[in-house]
């Protein structure tokens, strides 16, 4: 038989995802350039998806693959919708994400997905899967291209870990939301100056568990007004916000 | 007793184990080509056509693309034309397999026509062009059997440009300027820092001038381009696709080398 | 008239001009009808079945003839577990409920697999009501699953997000949700008494007692712990029946 290549039917896109939860909200953000070996393909390509009231997901590694998983995501939740007369619950999101991602076990879906949101019994929750479909509940993680720069940070600011708590203090189970906020931001400003396939522009997606008292949060919308967009259409319920900032773009 | 909705009313395929864990049941494929271990895939490109650059413009958007069809290096085919009108709002251009890029031209003429023919009242527009190659790159690399180029689709609909990317593996993207091939590294840069922020400002003149220097360079460093080009706009007014023109080269600098070649000081 | 197949021969989901289903002239469609409208009326044969819904659970009662005294009573089955928070209790032709529940309860586990969540009580029942018009003749190459439809009406009983849920399905495929239901021979009668009786405060004691006594009602034989079956489905337990010894403790408070 004839010398053949063979032909590679993946690459990877670059970009880095990350998401914190709080007690009573969650924090998914992604870069937004999207690139191929040195070569920058677009400044703009969200990495970040809105999927039900309550629930956002974030897709990192090759991109054709992620853009069509959260397509057959969205799918599949329109499908239940109809069938079940209500929104999916999170953590039947996050079920569903791993028998999806199972089903190709032998041709997988080269993407790292962390799903952020609120649970039924309304505690911010955030999920993290690998590309077959293994996942956990977790209260923080970053994925892709700087994961190896931005977890140990958030290990350190979120978990605490190597950090000694003040003589007769403990560290907090969860952080308020504007320190949450400065991490997520920090880490992507970070991971811009040292990893080459971040950067260029920042989606961070804000999930606000029903009846939360707003004051923290309308502070920080009120400094970045226009950044700051409202997704969803009601006021009684989960509500989900996202801020657009700029990355550095060299 | 068949528990899967989707398999009722369809023949029945017992030997399949109808208690898979994959919720929405897909149902099995059986139907096995008896050639299947003689059926060849593609595995790489033969006739390949270069770089396409396109770029948001004023008045909507621009494409360029040469002549050229190279049969590995030796240029074999002078005069052919690597950008497409469909319908009346989108212009395809194509780099790599030309076969392939022929073959997803019948493909596109075909859904042109089916949709004229339904007479809803619906037009195919380029974002929905470039959904369509958008699934058909991804279902074809998934079947490890790849339609072999980058392609750009670009057009103006209902007030709106468009501009986006779709390639073999059925990666996408949308930007004020792409380049695919050897135009992404070196006209790529050129684009962007003449159009990124003034996509609402340049002129059809200047668009055009900043194409066809870009073109220009690219025949002087890319082996596998030609200086017999052409360039597509669409507009508010449609598509139009330029007659063939030839770049205007200049050599004279050459004179000025030295250190290799003919001269020996 | 019969015998020649008309462009309305498209099976049991034609209707005809003047817009009734199943009356088409054709044969075929005839005898569809004719099906459908039979196994409802054989459900009226079966033994009576009552479903009580409370705020507390959904109690289920069955009448398990008992038609010869060499006969092992407990061998009549006619409650069944759909799984941890879903039951059943059937009238009719009980065999052909075993279809059914089978498919209600690879449904139910198919959900729980997928979505790691209880399926709604609703949502088991349009699946098990799916199955009811997969019969009769088959339109160009497909399969028909069956030759005639279920003989059995069901009485769904579950707990879920929504609290405690009664159901009913016929031959039909239509479900209703219902507060209190009695199919079977009994039926008639036995739904006018559970008219009589419902009230939202109900407890589960007072479901009990009331699905006894409607079934002493309309039952010929004397009702003893033997040929009756009392189920129920508590958010707390979810589905169980009642072993003989909890089963005579409420028939002595009747």
């Amino acid at each position: 038989m004839a010398q053949t290549r063979s032909f590679n039917p993946y690459t990877e896109n670059g970009g880095t995802i990350l998401a914190i939860s709080g007690q009573d909200f969650s924090v998914i953000a992604g870069d937004t350039r999207q690139s191929e070996g040195y070569s920058i393909q677009t400044r703009y390509a969200p990495k970040v998806f809105r999927l039900t009231d309550r629930a956002v997901l974030a897709v990192n590694g090759f991109a054709a693959d992620g853009n069509m998983f959260v397509k057959k995501v969205k799918q599949r939740l329109e499908w239940y919708k109809h069938a079940h007369s209500k929104d999916m619950p999170l953590k039947a999101i996050a079920r569903l994400i791993q028998t999806m991602l199972y089903a190709k076990r032998f041709f997988p879906y080269y993407v790292y997905n962390i799903l952020g949101g609120i649970e039924e019994d309304g505690t911010g929750a955030v999920y993290s899967f690998d590309p077959v479909g293994s996942y956990e509940r977790e209260a923080c993680r970053a994925a892709g291209a700087a994961q190896s720069l931005v977890q140990p940070f958030l290990d350190n600011q979120i978990y605490f870990k190597n950090q000694v708590a003040a003589p007769g203090t403990t560290h907090p189970a969860h952080l308020p939301l504007p320190d949450v906020l400065s991490i997520v931001i920090d880490s992507f400003t970070s991971a811009t100056e040292r990893h080459i396939e971040v950067g260029d522009g920042l989606e961070v997606y804000i999930v606000l568990a029903k009846g939360r008292d707003l004051q923290d949060f309308e502070a920080i919308r009120a400094r970045n007004v226009h950044l700051t967009q409202e997704l969803t259409v009601t006021e009684d319920g989960e509500r989900i916000f996202v801020m657009r900032l700029d990355l550095k773009k060299d | 007793m068949d528990h899967f909705p989707t398999n009722w009313g369809r023949p029945r395929n017992d030997a399949f184990d109808a208690y898979g864990t994959y919720p929405i049941h897909q149902r099995p494929n059986n139907v096995k080509d008896t050639f299947a271990e003689g059926v060849q895939h593609t595995q790489q490109p033969i006739v390949t056509g270069t770089s396409v650059l396109a770029i948001k413009y004023k008045d909507g958007i621009m494409m360029a693309a040469d002549n050229l069809a190279s049969y590995g290096s030796l240029a074999r085919f002078r005069d052919v034309q690597r950008l497409h009108a469909v319908g009346n709002h989108t212009v395809l251009g194509a780099s790599g397999d030309m076969s392939d890029f022929q073959y997803i031209r019948s493909l596109l003429d075909d859904l042109v026509i089916e949709e004229f023919t339904e007479q809803d009242e619906h037009t195919l527009g380029p974002a929905e062009i470039h959904e369509y190659l958008s699934q058909l790159m991804y279902a074809r690399r998934s079947k490890l059997n790849p339609l072999w180029n980058s392609l750009l689709v670009g057009g103006y609909k209902d007030g709106k440009r468009f501009l986006a990317y779709v390639d073999l593996l059925g990666t996408t993207y949308s930007a004020s300027t792409i380049a695919t091939g050897y135009g992404s590294y070196i006209a790529q840069p050129l684009l962007r820092k003449a159009v990124e922020g003034r996509e609402d400002t340049l002129t059809e003149l200047e668009a055009q001038a900043i194409l066809e220097e870009s073109l220009l360079v690219l025949f002087y460093r890319d082996a596998r381009s030609l200086d017999k080009y052409q360039i597509a706009k669409v507009t508010e007014g449609g598509v139009a696709i330029s007659e063939s023109m030839a770049l205007k080269t200049s050599w004279s600098f050459a004179e000025g080398i030295r250190g290799y070649g003919a001269q020996t000081q | 008239m019969f015998l020649t197949r008309s462009e309305y021969d498209r099976g049991v989901n034609t209707f005809s001009p003047e817009g009734r289903l199943f009356q088409g002239d054709s044969f075929i469609a005839f005898t569809n009808r004719v099906s459908v409208e039979y196994a409802i009326e054989a459900i009226k044969l079966g033994s009576t079945t009552v479903g009580i819904r409370t705020s507390a659970g959904v109690v289920l009662g069955v009448e398990q003839r008992v038609q010869s005294p060499l006969l092992e009573s407990s061998s009549i089955e006619k409650i069944m577990e759909i799984d941890r928070h879903l039951g059943c209790a059937m009238s009719g032709l009980t065999a052909d409920a075993r279809t059914m529940i089978d498919h209600a309860r690879v449904t139910s586990q198919n959900h729980a697999f997928t979505y790691d969540e209880k399926i709604k009580v609703e949502s088991v029942t349009q699946a098990v009501c799916d199955l009811a018009l997969r019969f009769g003749e088959s339109v160009h190459d497909e399969d028909a699953m069956m030759s005639r439809p279920f003989g059995v009406a069901l009485l769904i009983a579950g707990v879920d997000e929504k609290g405690p849920q009664l159901f009913h399905t016929d031959p039909s495929g239509t479900f209703t949700r219902y507060e209190a239901k009695a199919i079977g021979s009994g039926s008639e009668a036995a739904q006018s008494e559970l008219q009589d009786k419902w009230h939202s405060q109900l407890s589960l004691k007072d479901a009990q007692i009331i699905a006894l006594r409607v079934l002493k009602q309309v039952m010929e034989e004397k009702l003893d712990h033997h040929n009756v079956q009392i189920a129920q489905v508590t958010p707390a337990n979810g589905f169980e029946v009642l072993d003989q010894t909890q089963l005579k403790e409420i028939i002595d408070q009747m």
